[in-house]
């Protein structure tokens, strides 16, 4: 097998990447389809059925969405994807409370955009304070408890984290926050239909919904803004005043379908997903590590999603292995593998020696991931873990 | 099968399936040169040893290197190239000659720059070993 041409046959590689994005599950797709041919109104258009059909389209899709989390449909808006629902969240929030408040808090583990955006903040004159986490990659309660200040606005901690796979302590993040009066947002884009999520039990105020990391997709995601009680947010993109007036731009009817869809599914699927996926994850963990040893698991074992798996191979580069398993898909927290020289900077800020940063490999597990891809994968990575500590 | 976008050039995978000069010569020797460049914080160390024969031509060389595919390449190439040539020869192979004949994209030109040093250093290692008190001498001047 190789890389793969279009229509020669050539095999492509398997795909252990699910944590950069998703394939179309099928049933999603089907669900798009009328929206992408006849079904084409601009869900705005209020004066033909056109536009009728589109928008009970994403109203539908609205409800999926919502029921997903336990929100109620009005809380929930379409966006182009986590990475803008993550900007409003931040940025709108703290803009919208800028005469009283001027202090974020969220932790040093974030998806780049959550950083980013806080940084954009900082220059307009805001505060914030970027908690650093355990060696297992969870944040200290007592550390987020002492870093309130009287003018904080916003903490922002996401659910489970992209690279390590590491679940934050959600329950009592919100806790913390409903008690003092902060807005809790969590971006959670690699966690929703994947495991439990309720904005109520969880006392979140804002969530971040990705499409393509749930098998929907791309170019689509949502944001939870809570209405009871109230959290106001300064719109970033101004427009016509759709979605609330939250975000305005003509919703992509065929993408919010997608998403509802994806959420439906998801939620009918979670349960049989998880533990399949855990008893794969658990396959190719124990299989590793009973025969290659000097390997670690970068973040906690337990407090995890178990189809994110991060492992730092000992005395291996990350790409050199990634360009021997040149037939399987994956990821690596080495520098080679970034513009810069730099490892992973969450590698880095659960303590991982450079050397090991320079060593790790993400494996993601998915839906649509067999056993026979995970014992392939285990089978070439110990061998060429072992060929390459030769060299 | 060609490079597909970002993929790796096949003369530098070709480095890592067909490896040729893995390995250690004896440090002590007293005609081996062993160079030990790059750090594990960079991602990228490089090991390089030459062994010399009583004519100053380098008879033998190994390699053995922690870093990617590129950095990989670069250290073999050089070992392959290294070989045959007299000490004053090889210190005149250049990182762009092994960048240039390993297609390698601007962002891994630091993998060949490692290699130029990790030649040099070998080659320093082993004129040490042949004349220390020159050094000494150096030193007091």
């Amino acid at each position: 097998s190789g890389p793969g041409g279009d229509g020669d046959g050539a095999l492509r590689p398997l795909y252990m990447d699910v944590q950069a994005t998703t394939p179309l599950d099928p049933r999603v797709l089907d669900s798009m389809l009328p929206y992408l041919l006849a079904h084409y109104g601009n869900p705005h258009s209020r004066t033909h059925a056109y536009g009728w059909e589109s928008e009970a389209a994403v109203e539908r899709a609205r409800r999926q969405v919502a029921d997903l989390i336990g929100a109620d449909s009005k809380e929930i808006i379409f966006t182009s994807g986590a990475t803008e629902s993550n900007n409003m969240a931040i940025k709108g929030v703290a803009r919208f409370y800028k005469s009283r408040k001027k202090h974020v808090i969220t932790t040093q583990t974030e998806h780049k955009c959550v950083l980013d955006s806080c940084r954009s903040l900082e220059s307009e004159g805001f505060r914030v304070t970027y908690l650093p986490v355990k060696k297992n990659g969870l944040i200290d309660l007592k550390e987020l408890e002492a870093a309130f200040q009287p003018d904080t606005s916003l903490v922002s901690v996401m659910t489970v984290n992209n690279e390590i796979g590491v679940k934050q302590p959600v329950h009592d993040i919100g806790e913390i926050c409903r008690t003092r009066k902060v807005f809790f947002h969590t971006d959670a884009a690699q966690a929703i239909g994947k495991i439990p999520v309720d904005v109520n039990d969880m006392k979140i105020d804002l969530m971040s919904i990705s499409g393509h990391k749930i098998y929907g997709p791309k170019g689509v995601g949502a944001i939870y803004v809570r209405r009871r009680p109230r959290v106001r947010l300064e719109p970033l993109q101004s427009g016509g005043g759709q979605e609330r007036g939250l975000r305005s731009g003509t919703v992509p009817t065929p993408l919010a379908v997608g998403l509802g869809a994806a959420c439906a599914v998801a939620q009918q699927e979670m349960e049989y997903d998880h533990k399949r996926i855990s008893q794969l994850a658990e396959r190719l963990v124990t299989k590793i590590m009973s025969e290659v040893p000097d390997v670690v698991m970068n973040g906690d074992r337990e407090h995890r999603y178990p189809g994110c798996i991060n492992l730092s191979f000992a005395y291996v580069e990350g790409e050199s292995l990634l360009m021997a398993l040149k037939d399987v898909a994956l990821s690596s927290g080495s520098a080679c593998t970034s513009a810069s020289l730099e490892p992973s900077y969450v590698l880095r800020a659960i303590g991982t020696d450079e050397d090991l940063a320079h060593s790790s490999i993400r494996f993601g597990i998915g839906r649509f991931t067999t056993e026979e891809e995970v014992d392939y994968t285990v089978q070439k990575c110990i061998q060429h873990v072992r060929r390459l500590r030769e060299m | 099968p060609g490079a597909v976008g970002n993929a790796l050039p096949s003369q530098v995978v070709d480095h890592y399936e067909n490896p040729r000069n893995v390995g250690s010569l004896d440090r002590n020797a007293k005609n081996v040169g062993t160079g030990l460049v790059g750090a594990p914080a960079c991602g990228d160390v490089m090991k390089l040893q030459v062994e010399v024969d009583e004519n100053g031509r380098i008879v033998d060389a190994r390699f053995k290197t922690f870093g990617c595919g590129s950095a990989i390449a670069s250290s073999s190439l050089a070992t392959e190239w290294v070989k045959g040539k007299t000490v004053d020869e090889a210190l005149k192979i250049k990182n762009t000659d092994i960048a240039k004949e390993l297609c390698l994209p601007p962002v891994k030109l630091h993998c060949s720059m490692l290699a130029e040093d990790a030649i040099k250093a070998a080659l320093a290692d082993y004129k040490l070993k042949q004349d220390p008190n020159k050094e000494e001498a150096e030193k007091k001047a």
